[in-house]
């Protein structure tokens, strides 16, 4: 067909999608909750039912719980007549489902917390729905964001407030517990590198000045973006967090590269993160550790000392096979810490390389949902912006599960939506509204109002 | 009794497998429908502005006629471009027309004769007023609301 006869088309086309009803319904995000529901159902009657040796009528009390709050989740989003995309939301609470069981499986006294946590973090999704009126707004509080994020970055090194927890000086108290600002910061950070970027992407992409075929980009736009990734880089030496300071500069690589189409600015960054990793081990002891321990932790003074963990993680992969242990059956406990650093191996261990490979796809949808959304969006900003919003989980996955089984050197990053952890929870789910939000936009937009 | 509840617990535990590759598959099935159902919305015309043939060569387009435009056209003389044009001047794939950021884009696709706008080369993207004239080979546009 030769489309360039489309002339005969009428001049304005009808622009309902989907049809009204069947958008407004979300009937397919209702179906993919019923399978999540099942999920937690699954896991923890298995999990309940091999620690006391019984099926009692306790284990359905969590999981029920649970699916009344996506349940909610779901009904909420249908009557804000919310049509933004259908499937991140299940997948995210797929994750949230497998990190209660694990939960309850590795440390169950810890459980009632991540519980509530789970409660807040759905009052956090409900709330970023509700509250940016306009999303393109953000994009006008860039230097607030930039501001907060580095206050929120620097927080913990405060004497009173600040918490040093195993080596770490990333948490700051608050009431009885404490939280962890930087997961915070990783959310303001991708806002404020969207809006600054779009700005003067322009400026960045077409350099006039070349040596070579390396763009020689014009310094006095670039200097507020390295300052900021300065900053995050030294509070995250003093704060000895080798993980953030990775994922920081990741985000910093990627969205750079994204809004302005030059490859050499990502080799330049990749290159500038070897050298300063060989600076740091050669500086900072608790590099060292972690490298060494990476490179062999079999080895007779580590593999009781500071490799313990990560060869009990290694033994548990082992022990998983191709359809694991069974869940409640395998000996994840035997990991120190098992239950934020290493979810991924227990995971592994007890539904072995099936559960693993099922779990990795999941985080690969929601990657894939994450760039077509951006890839869809309107605007430079919101396209920017779901980009690298997707590229956090991806990359935060990408580290842990990486550390997990020693394919690089283990960091403290947390696997998202599974890991324990009450902060990292809640601004994963604020991510996941924010990425609803954005193609919503592009629905509206498309579609009609 | 005791057998029983253990080979219970494997049913439960391979359930708990079998409903996680099941909300896999169905979570994939969801996202290409949800991306084939958003194609099509953006291959339909906007509504919002044509591209008016001025000028032509061997009546393909013909001058005169108002080529409706999708968010992201692209332009060349390949039968799988969203405007065909038939001169040998004009590259396969030759230049895009996109909306984006609530105004109009021009990128040149690296075509070996160029995009005009107003007789100028455009360079790498450039923004696209209405009544602007985009010349793509010997065959020239105007951008109309």
């Amino acid at each position: 067909m030769n489309k360039s006869q489309g002339a005969a088309l009428p001049a304005s086309p009808p622009r309902w999608g989907l049809g009204g009803i069947a958008a407004r319904s979300r009937f397919t995000e209702l179906s993919l909750l019923v399978w999540v529901g099942l999920l937690a159902v699954f896991g923890f009657i298995a999990v309940v039912g091999a620690e006391t040796s019984s099926f009692g009528s306790a284990s359905i009390v969590v999981p029920a719980i649970f699916i009344v709050l996506v349940l909610s989740l779901h009904v909420f989003l249908i009557a804000r007549r919310f049509r933004g995309d259908q499937v991140l939301m299940p997948i995210a609470a797929g994750f949230t489902a497998i990190g209660l069981v694990l939960v309850q499986r590795l440390a169950s006294d810890l459980l009632l917390q991540q519980l509530s946590w789970t409660i807040i973090a759905g009052g956090a999704f409900a709330a970023t729905i509700l509250i940016p009126r306009d999303l393109t707004a953000l994009a006008r509080f860039k230097w607030t964001w930039a501001f907060l994020g580095v206050l929120l970055l620097v927080a913990p090194l405060f004497p009173i407030i600040g918490r040093e927890i195993n080596g770490a000086r990333i948490w700051v108290k608050v009431g009885p517990g404490s939280i962890e600002p930087w997961e915070a910061v990783k959310l303001l950070l991708v806002i404020f590198f969207a809006a600054y970027l779009e700005e003067y992407r322009e400026v960045l992409s077409r350099s006039q000045r070349r040596i070579g075929p390396f763009p020689i980009p014009p310094i006095p736009y670039l200097v507020p973006i390295v300052a900021m990734w300065g900053i995050a880089m030294l509070v995250m030496i003093f704060e000895k967090d080798i993980g953030a300071t990775a994922l920081f500069f990741g985000i910093f690589l990627a969205m750079l590269f994204l809004a302005t189409g030059e490859g050499f600015y990502a080799v330049l960054g990749l290159a500038l993160l070897l050298v300063g990793g060989f600076v740091a081990y050669q500086l900072f002891g608790h590099v060292q550790v972690r490298v060494d321990t990476w490179l062999r932790p079999f080895d007779e003074d580590l593999r009781f000392g500071s490799g313990y963990q990560l060869v009990q993680g290694l033994y548990a992969l082992a022990n998983g096979g191709l359809f694991g242990a069974g869940l409640g059956n395998g000996m994840p406990d035997r990991i120190p810490v098992v239950w934020s650093d290493f979810v991924f191996d227990a995971f592994a261990e007890e539904t072995g390389f099936a559960g693993a490979l099922a779990l990795l796809t999941l985080y690969l949808l929601f990657l894939y949902r994450g760039m077509v959304i951006a890839l869809r969006a309107p605007t430079t900003f919101l396209q920017l912006l779901a980009a690298g919003l997707s590229f956090i989980i991806a990359l935060q996955t990408l580290v842990i599960v990486g550390g997990n089984a020693r394919l690089i050197p283990l960091t403290g990053i947390t696997l998202p939506f599974v890991a324990y952890g009450g902060s990292s929870l809640v601004t994963n789910w604020m991510l996941v509204a924010l990425l609803l939000r954005v193609s919503e936009v592009s629905n509206r937009m498309r579609e009609g109002p | 009794m005791e057998i029983t509840f253990a080979v219970l617990l494997w049913g439960v535990r391979i359930a708990f497998l079998v409903v996680l590759y099941l909300f896999v598959i169905r979570s994939f099935g969801a996202l290409q429908r949800a991306l084939g159902s958003e194609m099509a919305v953006a291959a339909r015309p906007l509504g919002i502005a044509f591209l008016v043939v001025q000028r032509s060569v061997r009546g393909a387009p013909r001058v005169g006629d108002r080529l409706p435009l999708r968010a992201v056209n692209a332009i060349g003389r390949d039968a799988g471009n969203d405007l065909v044009i038939n001169d040998e001047a004009a590259s396969a794939r030759h230049a895009l027309v996109e909306f984006a950021d609530g105004e109009w884009w021009v990128e040149d696709a690296g075509s070996t004769n160029g995009t005009l706008v107003n007789g100028e080369t455009v360079r790498s993207r450039e923004r696209l007023q209405y009544g602007d004239e985009l010349g793509i080979g010997r065959v020239a546009l105007r951008l109309e609301q």
